[in-house]
């Protein structure tokens, strides 16, 4: 009876606040002349941005994958803020998981001989991919983040083969930190070279190879490798064992 | 109705059905593994709505590892929920 | 040199065939068997097979897609059969008893001997 009331409740609620809004302008256009701005040729035109990314966006990153050409060239700096807030959620889930580790020691159990050869053999072969992934990002769909993921997931293999396994702490944090630094570095060159932050300063080259689409791939894999390692850190939180 | 309207009320119901599951449960772990069911057509659903990219992304991080993170808290606390 | 092409097709049509029907095998006996052994096996082995026939049939189909769905099956080769033996080994521990019809039991038997 309680849920259900509250579930009305909070319908109406809804439904008050939405009729509210729906008559609320945010911001203060002339629809008759609603476009799009490009402020680099300083001209109006009527396309949408969207038609605009579909149109002009192999020409203008080099980029044959469009979403990737959102996400790491017109949108990198959200970008920078969604690693940063990757990092600052492993580093919580580090510091509060390591306060728990220390209270309790848990029981160890052997997997079997089957698993453990298994995830010998298939660590490599993931990680492999996950790397493929993301240094293909501006290629195929995919990118850092998924590919980060991947890599992630081989390490959750090699934690659920062998239960006494962690990964190198110091080592996890060298990699992660040299990603980020990569990154930021990467567009404080931009700024240097052309005056824009993140600015794609390098030759675009021929589109589907591999060397092309400028400072793309190398965004991306720095990209991959912090989200990697900052998943790989929050695993080992999770489940490694110190002895 | 086409093919693609049917496969996808199916898929939707499905998750739906799963994600009505995963509130309602008394069982923790049971509960986890509906909300992996509901990432895992939630990525079909994506990749059928010619989103590979984020198809990827949702199946190895919503079906995967936080699947994973999940049971492990579930392990750590209790499994029945009072 | 068309009609190869047109026999590859039919012979990957009929490989995508006999997988389907290995799945379909599948799922019925995940619904029928009675206890979690049982339902494993018929989970992993016959979705193997269904799998890996599926597979060879789409490479047969267009043969640049040959190696990669080669890759794929050896991929699922590898991985399907651990993850079930992890599953049946954790059931196990976990104390699931045996169905009752069930005749042989070699992992009790071996730890007798022990």
């Amino acid at each position: 009876m309680k849920r259900i009331l509250g579930g009305v409740i909070a319908v109406l609620i809804f439904i008050v606040l939405a009729l509210a809004f729906v008559h609320i302008p945010f911001g203060n256009i002339d629809l008759a002349e609603y476009h799009y701005y490009n402020p680099v040729d300083n001209e109006h035109t009527q396309d949408s941005v969207p038609q605009h990314y579909l149109d002009e966006g192999k020409k203008e990153t080099g980029s044959t994958n469009i979403v990737t050409a959102v996400v790491v060239d017109y949108r990198g700096f959200d970008t920078l803020g969604e690693v940063t807030v990757l990092f600052l959620a492993s580093t919580g889930v580090g510091s509060i998981m390591y306060i728990f580790e220390k209270e309790k020691r848990r029981k160890v159990r052997r997997a079997n001989a089957v698993v453990e050869t298994a995830s010998k053999l298939l660590f490599g072969f993931i990680i492999l991919f996950g790397a493929y992934i993301f240094v293909h990002g501006h290629l195929t769909p995919g990118g850092g983040f998924p590919g980060g993921a991947v890599i992630a997931s081989s390490f959750l293999l090699l934690y659920l083969a062998y239960p006494r396994f962690h990964a190198e702490h110091k080592n996890l944090n060298i990699a992660e930190s040299l990603a980020g630094l990569t990154f930021v570095g990467v567009g404080i060159l931009g700024l240097f070279l052309a005056g824009y932050f993140l600015y794609n300063f390098l030759p675009f080259g021929l589109p589907t190879y591999l060397f092309s689409a400028g400072v793309i791939p190398v965004i991306y894999v720095a990209v991959g490798v912090k989200v990697g390692s900052e998943l790989t850190g929050i695993v080992d939180a999770m489940m490694g064992v110190r002895e | 109705m086409d093919l693609f309207t049917l496969v996808s009320l199916i898929l939707i119901i499905a998750m739906l059905i799963a994600a009505v599951v995963a509130a309602e449960i008394k069982d923790l772990l049971s509960a986890a593994i509906a909300m992996g069911i509901v990432s895992l057509i939630v990525s079909i659903l994506f990749y059928i709505l010619q989103a590979p990219d984020v198809a990827i992304t949702e199946a190895s991080i919503g079906a995967g590892l936080s699947l994973a993170i999940m049971i492990f808290a579930i392990k750590h606390t209790e499994r029945w929920e009072k | 040199m068309n009609w190869i092409f047109l026999i590859l097709e039919i012979f990957g049509y009929i490989f995508i065939g006999i997988g389907s029907f290995f799945l379909l095998l599948a799922s019925i006996g995940l619904l029928r068997m009675p206890d979690v052994y049982n339902r494993m096996q018929t989970a992993t082995k016959a979705t193997t097979l269904g799998a890996l026939s599926v597979l060879f049939g789409i490479g047969l189909l267009d043969l640049n897609w040959m190696p990669k769905s080669l890759v794929i099956a050896l991929f699922i080769l590898l991985t399907a059969p651990v993850g079930a033996s992890a599953l049946a080994r954790a059931s196990y521990k976990a104390g699931i008893a045996l169905w009752k019809g069930s005749v042989v039991d070699k992992y009790k038997e071996e730890k007798e001997e022990e």
